[in-house]
């Protein structure tokens, strides 16, 4: 009986642009830190070994800060940790690795597989069996070898390997790295641990992805897990547990505004986020002057709340109502210049019904504040 | 809005209070000279409405000097129809009060009512300026400002459009302008006013976007190289260690060895060859030299016999040639004894006629000889006696000068003596005998005479002595002179050895006797020896010794005997026999040398003929020559045989070289070789590049390159984002701001339209046909009036200063028709203005103002009240007002 850690693409060293530059930094920061969460979840599950499924580093090219801080962040397990590269970070003649390896920043407890053959530990009984990438795409399979691979009896025969399993996914057809679907049974192996895809998916009752164990794009169905892995004996299926790992839940929300009330259920979604959010938030349909002004307080509020949101509203339009633009008090040709805009952002030119959208939104905003300070001023 | 009454009192120039009443409508003209008080009463009037009564800026409306004074003013005026008058103290009591019809404002309530009736603005703080003075500013023309329209324009607009906008029926925008002016701020804070180019924020972005861009690009550059030499590394290290494990060097070098054995084999072979072929020349040489001893053996055989047919014929030449001396000598022997004989003969006939001829000489001779001998014995006996007489004669000879000289001086004496006797003092005596006396030394005794010639003393005995003294004077002289030639003449006898000048004479005549009997002997020599004595003894001896001579040769030759046969001939004869004969004896003598020349070379060739064939003899006489010539043969032989083995082995060797083609071969080492150095070259290249490019590598990596370049790309994104947002913000403010813009200027347009109705109203007054343009902003611009050339079109602010005036003027009055039509008040005041007209422009403008009066109050400040006579009014002097 041994029990797995089974985890991939970290990722180390991702940068995040589409976010503001705070919230980007903290999600980089995060990558590390379920690393350190991992560590501490092996040794809470007691686990023998950690099989990490490639994509380790996000890039070749990373600072040898970020090397030395990843491997500080595994100290808290003391046992075995097998990783392989992945497609981002291949085992290539010259490598992240072998910068790691000559910046003695691997621990002694972690091995790094560079080439495809068996890794033995008697001790506990296993032997691991990798499929490194030695090139950043193949389109050989490189978990070819297992069923061929000599290791002595008796041992559980675990494959680990980075790349995508051919037939579960249609556009997954021609990808490259591709693993054979069955690779684990044809083998003989008692577990295939997978990386590269970053959703945590079962693929036959031997072979799974665990997935990334923090979150790094909104299309990830189930990722932010790790897999506990229980091998019972040799030629025994295994037991597999989903752990969550992951700090931030990401979302890529989109709502059409038609209604008043369509705003209410909005401002309660938006009053709902924490700080482990990342939110985009695309909105279209129509609005008036009170909703906007509703809407754009609440982004504002939510924006303090969420680790990260970002909101398009431009593909939302804006309707004052007559009451608002009485309101408003839009006489004399401010009246004209507003209807004229109305009329403009439903226009055929996308780009100058844009233009005629912002401008509305700003004349509003503008008058409206004047309005304001002319209650204020009494 | 007309202004009733107007009062003042401690303003300006008015320290007391001034009052203005009965104003009318229309113009009121108001007249005075500099300093009266025009410009105060128009400054209170402004003051009134512009000036805060709390202002503390307003100093210059106290009168001059009077630092406690309150300056005050008060207004009465209706606005449609209703009565308002307004009261304001400056300074001192600030107060201001305002009645409009029933209603009473106080303070800045007052001051706010009339600003919103009138259409301006106060201050914010300090004295009010042009800027706040809207309508009023505009139609009250301050001294010396009515050209200015442009600005006072600017500063009504606002208010000219919120006073107009009823008129035209439009709905005014409260705010319009205030939310121009803020898209405007905010859109010029991204955009430049101008040309919209980003500015500000936008522009940073933008920059910020496009560095970022390039960093990037930069970046994702360096990556790819990286990337490019990780593969090339990988590639590299398999190259490397296909080579290691392969050695493909290692098959070149063996069939470099294997070609180069192959070359040294077929070089042995070449060197082979070489060696045959040397020998075969030399053989060749050899067999040359063979031969060439072989004939000159035969030559020696032949040039024998040439040799003896060539001392046969030699021998032939000189007995041929011998012969011929023979004859010639025979010849030569006859010729010679023929000329000997010749020659005796001439010998002898010459012998002959020598002796004849000496004999001959011989008698002449001696005879000769005797005849000088003869003559020689008289010579010397004259000789003989020639000489005596010499000697006499010069043992006579007397020098005939001497001779003469003494014959002078006996002639002087002579002379001397006769004077003193006949001076000198005469002493006669005749004595006693046997007595004497004694004269001076003298003794006289018996008789007779002497002649004293000098004081003698006579002694007389022992009677004593007398002393004669001779008396003649020059007796003494006379003595002196007779002593002196006598001692002359005594010297001179004493040198000639005479006595007396008679022996001299005598020995004259002796001498002279002498010397002509030696010329009687001379005469008698020279005819017998002419040449002398010496040479006629030389002669005679002469003489004889050639008759000894001749004697003697006479002697030794023998008389010629005659022989037989041969007759004595004469010389010549002998001479000519011999001549003959001397000549046959040269021809033949001619011929004969030649031939004796000719026997000797014919007896040389010979000689040499028989030598040479001597020696070929010899030669072929050798001892060992049939030896020699025997091993030749032999020697000959041999060297052909050999020539034939070497012929062939040269030829098998050659082909062997030529199939083994050794130059191909070469190529063959060279390409193998080449080959594997190449194949080494490059393995070693390729560490060193692998090390070179681990090196690079390592380095590269610890840059963390991707990591900065998606550092890099996350900032980009972030920092498009940006731009894009401020992109946008700028384009709807742009976008906002035109649509504001347009939708402001298409109502000013409808603005312009009335105006420019009323502009033209005056306008045609001043220039019939003429046409003043009304710009976005309600003011004038370009002027078009009709020209020599058809229309002229000039800007504003082109125009002269009287017609910008008046033109300032005429808008004025067309902004005061405008706003009457939308029910504004309009007061219209002139501070001496139009002073710059001519009369025919002023004339002109009377009537616009004439006609404007009809419709609006102006009042009307001149200082020159004969320009305004003929307005129609009544003028009102301010000096007047004082008095008052």
């Amino acid at each position: 009986m041994i029990k797995l850690l089974h985890t991939a693409d970290w990722q180390i060293g991702k940068q995040y642009g589409q976010f503001d530059a705070d919230d980007a930094a903290v999600l980089a920061d995060a990558r590390f830190a379920v690393v350190e969460r991992l560590a501490q979840l092996a040794v809470a599950q007691g686990v023998d070994i950690v099989l990490v499924a490639g994509d380790v580093f996000d890039a070749q090219g990373v600072a040898d800060k970020t090397i030395h801080r990843l491997f500080n962040s595994m100290a808290a397990f003391s046992g075995p940790w097998v990783l392989i590269p992945g497609n981002h970070d291949a085992g290539l003649a010259e490598s992240v690795w072998t910068r790691a390896a000559r910046l003695s920043a691997v621990p002694r407890n972690a091995h790094v597989c560079l080439r495809p053959e068996p890794l033995l530990f008697p001790s506990m009984g296993l032997a691991v069996l990798p499929a490194p990438l030695t090139q950043r795409h193949t389109h050989n399979d490189l978990t070819e070898w297992f069923a061929a691979a000599q290791v002595p009896p008796g041992l559980f025969r675990v494959g680990l390997a980075h790349g995508s399993v051919q037939g579960i996914l249609a556009e997954d057809i021609d990808s490259s790295n591709p693993i054979a679907a069955g690779r684990a049974e044809q083998a003989v192996l008692d577990y295939l641990a997978l990386g590269d895809w970053h959703g945590s998916k079962q693929i036959d009752p031997r072979t799974w992805y665990s997935g990334t164990p923090e979150t790094d794009r909104f299309r990830a169905n189930a990722s932010g897990q790790a897999l506990i892995v229980s091998l019972s004996e040799p030629g025994g299926l295994p037991s597999v547990a989903q752990h969550t790992t992951g700090q931030y839940r990401w979302r890529d929300d989109a709502v059409d505004m038609q209604v008043p009330s369509d705003i209410d259920a909005l401002l309660q979604q938006l009053a709902g986020l924490t700080t482990a959010d990342v939110v985009t938030l695309s909105l279209t349909g129509r609005i008036d002057l009170p909703g906007q002004r509703r809407l754009l307080d609440a982004i504002g509020q939510a924006r303090g709340r969420a680790r990260s949101l970002v909101a398009n509203l431009s593909a939302l339009r804006f309707e004052p109502t007559p009451e608002d633009i009485g309101a408003l008090q839009a006489d004399g040709y401010l009246g004209d210049v507003i209807a004229n805009l109305r009329a403009a952002q439903d226009g055929a030119a996308a780009e100058s019904a844009d233009v005629a959208r912002d401008a509305l939104a700003l004349l509003a905003s503008i008058l409206d504040e004047r309005r304001a300070g002319a209650r204020a001023v009494p | 809005m007309k202004i009733t009454r107007i009062r003042l009192e401690q303003f300006k120039q008015f320290r007391k209070p001034v009052e203005i009443k009965d104003l009318t409508d229309g113009i009121n003209l108001f007249t005075g000279p500099n300093e009266a008080g025009k410009s105060s009463i128009v400054a209170a009037v402004r003051a009134a409405f512009f000036e805060r009564h709390r202002s503390s800026s307003v100093d210059d409306l106290r009168p001059w000097g009077d630092a406690s004074a309150s300056p005050t003013v008060e207004l009465e005026f209706t606005v449609a129809g209703q009565p308002y008058r307004v009261t304001k103290s400056f300074l001192g009591k600030k107060r201001c009060e305002l009645q409009a019809g029933p209603q009473r404002l106080d303070g800045a309530l007052a001051e706010d009512h009339l600003a919103e009736l009138l259409g301006f603005q106060y201050a914010g703080k300090g004295a009010s300026a042009a800027q706040h003075w809207g309508i009023p500013g505009l139609l009250w023309i301050q001294q010396g400002a009515g050209q200015d329209i442009q600005d006072p324009v600017a500063h009504a607009t606002d208010h000219l459009r919120n006073a107009l906008n009823a008129s035209l029926g439009e709905v005014a925008s409260s705010g319009g302008d205030d939310v121009l002016a803020t898209v405007e701020t905010q859109r010029n804070e991204l955009l430049t006013p101008a040309g919209g180019a980003p500015r500000g924020a936008l522009s940073e972005a933008l920059k910020r976007q496009s560095q970022l861009d390039a960093e990037l690009k930069a970046a994702d550059a360096d990556v790819a190289t990286y990337r490019h030499k990780v593969d090339l590394l990988g590639g590299l290290r398999r190259d490397q260690a296909a080579d290691e494990a392969q050695r493909p060097w290692a098959g070149f070098r063996r069939q470099e060895q294997e070609a180069r054995g192959k070359l040294e084999a077929i070089k042995r072979v070449q060197t082979s060859l070489a060696v045959d072929r040397q020998r075969d020349e030399q053989v060749d040489v050899q067999v040359k030299l063979l031969r060439g001893r072989l004939e000159a053996f035969a030559e020696q055989e032949v040039a024998a016999k040439t040799r003896g047919v060539a001392v046969e014929a030699a021998q032939q030449a000189l007995t041929a040639a011998a012969h011929l001396v023979d004859q010639w000598a025979a010849r030569a022997g006859a010729g010679a004894s023929a000329y000997e004989a010749a020659r005796n003969l001439l010998r002898r006939a010459r012998q002959d006629e020598t002796r004849t001829s000496l004999a001959r000489e011989l008698d002449e001779l001696k005879h000769k000889a005797q005849t000088t001998q003869t003559r020689l014995h008289q010579v010397e006996t004259e000789q003989a006696s020639l000489l005596g007489l010499q000697a006499q004669a010069a043992a006579a000879q007397i020098d005939t000068h001497l001779l003469q000289q003494l014959r002078a001086q006996s002639q002087q004496l002579r002379e001397l003596q006769i004077q003193r006797a006949a001076a000198a003092t005469r002493v006669r005596f005749r004595l006693v005998d046997g007595h004497g006396v004694q004269l001076g030394d003298e003794p006289l005794t018996g008789t007779g005479e002497r002649l004293l010639l000098e004081a003698t003393t006579l002694q007389l005995g022992a009677m004593g002595q007398v002393e004669i003294s001779p008396g003649g004077a020059d007796l003494p002289e006379l003595g002196r002179q007779e002593s002196a030639v006598s001692d002359a003449q005594a010297a001179l006898l004493q040198r000639l050895g005479l006595a007396s000048l008679e022996e001299a004479e005598t020995r004259h005549q002796a001498h002279t006797q002498r010397e002509a009997e030696l010329k009687a002997i001379r005469a008698t020599l020279k005819a017998l020896a002419p040449k002398g004595l010496d040479v006629l003894r030389a002669e005679s001896l002469a003489q004889a010794a050639r008759a000894k001579e001749v004697e003697a040769a006479l002697g030794k030759i023998p008389a010629v005997q005659e022989t037989a046969g041969a007759p004595l001939q004469s010389v010549s004869e002998a001479e000519t026999a011999e001549d003959g004969a001397r000549r046959a004896l040269e021809q033949i003598n001619a011929s004969l040398g030649p031939a004796r020349v000719a026997a000797g070379n014919a007896q040389t060739t010979l000689e040499g003929a028989q030598r040479e064939h001597q020696a070929a003899q010899a030669l072929l006489n050798a001892p060992d020559r049939p030896d020699k010539l025997q091993a030749a043969s032999q020697a000959l032989v041999d060297a052909r045989a050999e020539q034939s083995a070497l012929a062939a082995s040269v030829k098998t060797k050659a082909d062997e070289v030529a199939q083994a083609r050794p130059d191909i071969l070469k190529q063959d080492v060279e390409r193998f070789q080449r080959s594997a150095e190449q194949l080494e070259k490059s393995f070693e290249e390729r560490k060193t590049a692998l090390l070179r490019l681990e090196v690079e590598l390592e380095s590269a990596g610890a840059q963390g390159l991707e990591e900065r370049c998606a550092a890099l790309a996350r900032d980009l994104a972030q920092a498009a984002r940006r731009a894009e947002e401020l992109r946008r913000r700028a384009a709807a403010l742009d976008h906002l701001l035109k649509l504001l813009k347009d939708q402001r200027g298409a109502l000013t347009r409808k603005l312009q339209a009335p105006l420019q109705k009323h502009l033209n109203h005056y306008l045609q007054l001043l220039f019939p046909q003429a046409h003043l343009a009304i710009d976005e902003t309600l003011s004038p611009g370009p002027l078009t009036r009709g020209g020599p050339a058809g229309p002229e079109s000039g800007a504003f602010e082109a125009l002269s200063f009287g017609a910008r005036e008046q033109m300032g003027v005429i808008s004025r009055l067309a902004y005061a028709d405008l706003l009457r039509e939308a029910g504004r008040p309009t007061l219209i005041i002139l501070d001496d203005a139009l002073v710059h007209s001519d009369e025919e422009r002023l004339a002109a403008m009377k009537r616009i103002l004439f006609d404007a009066g009809k419709r609006h109050q102006i009042l009307l400040f001149t200082c020159h009240p004969a320009a305004w006579r003929d307005l129609g009014v009544t003028a009102r002097s301010i000096e007047s007002l004082r008095m008052d």
